[in-house]
């Protein structure tokens, strides 16, 4: 039985890994799509809404939001930080709203129709 | 996203340092006639430029996600090698047993391979988005 559990864990572990790889895109305009948020915000709201499954490092994002930021899907405005520099607070441009919304439509609601809907929940 | 980065100003900085070491060393062992070091130190050059092209295009590639096949360092190299050996000669620097000539003609069939990088540089230019290639775009 414990081999059973072990090998189960095992698969679940590789099918997660393989299944998280793209989503920290997902993640990150979800995140601001909530509002605009520096780089530390991003990283505890992604942790927060995927329930800790989800994590990603500084450096990452901050590559990835700059990625991003030369392709037009997110904007930046300076705010104040709380004790030192100003910070770079991320936004979602037009082209990053409706890239999400079609991205959403196209992969993600179908999850929330039948038959998918009770297949899931079942 | 910068064409002319760090990581290819100082690829190019090394470089430069690499190859005027290579050319006071190369000339001195053939005034010599040391023939097998002359094999070693162009085999440690060589691999000495392909290790610092391949550290310094990796960083690159984190630091700078700008797709160009590799065109960038292979144009640097070609620039910076024919004008450091170009300018060697002119200097009177080389030994008796080198010729200009072997330089030109480096720099003729290298020039054609460059060319060629440069059209596949185009072609593949085509899977990117401004820039970034498709598949290094979402993460």
């Amino acid at each position: 039985m414990a081999a059973k559990d072990k090998m189960h864990d095992e698969l679940l572990g590789a099918w997660e890994e393989t299944y998280k790889k793209g989503q920290l895109t997902l993640w990150i305009f979800l995140s601001l799509k909530e509002g605009p948020k520096y780089v530390t915000q991003l990283q505890e709201s992604i942790h927060r809404f995927s329930k800790g499954t989800i994590s990603a490092e500084e450096q990452s994002l901050y590559r990835t939001l700059r990625k991003f930021y030369h392709l037009k899907m997110v904007d930046f405005s300076s705010g104040k930080g709380h004790k030192g520099p100003d910070r770079k607070y991320y936004h979602l441009t037009p082209l990053g709203h409706s890239l999400l919304q079609s991205f959403v439509e196209r992969n993600i609601l179908l999850f929330f129709e039948e038959p998918l809907k009770e297949l899931l929940i079942t | 996203m910068k064409i002319i980065s760090r990581n290819l100003l100082l690829f190019a900085a090394l470089l430069l340092i690499y190859t005027l070491l290579f050319r006071f060393g190369l000339g001195a062992l053939l005034t010599q006639k040391k023939w097998f070091w002359v094999v070693i130190i162009s085999v440690l050059y060589g691999g000495l430029i392909f290790v610092t092209a391949l550290m310094t295009g990796r960083r690159d590639g984190k630091e700078n996600f700008i797709f160009d096949a590799g065109f960038r360092w292979n144009f640097t190299t070609f620039v910076v090698w024919g004008i450091a050996s170009e300018a060697w000669f002119l200097l009177g620097l080389h030994s008796t047993y080198e010729s200009i000539r072997a330089v030109h003609i480096t720099l003729f069939i290298w020039g054609g391979f460059l060319f060629l990088h440069f059209i596949l540089f185009l072609i593949l230019r085509r899977r990117t988005i401004k820039g970034v290639h498709k598949t290094d775009i979402f993460e």
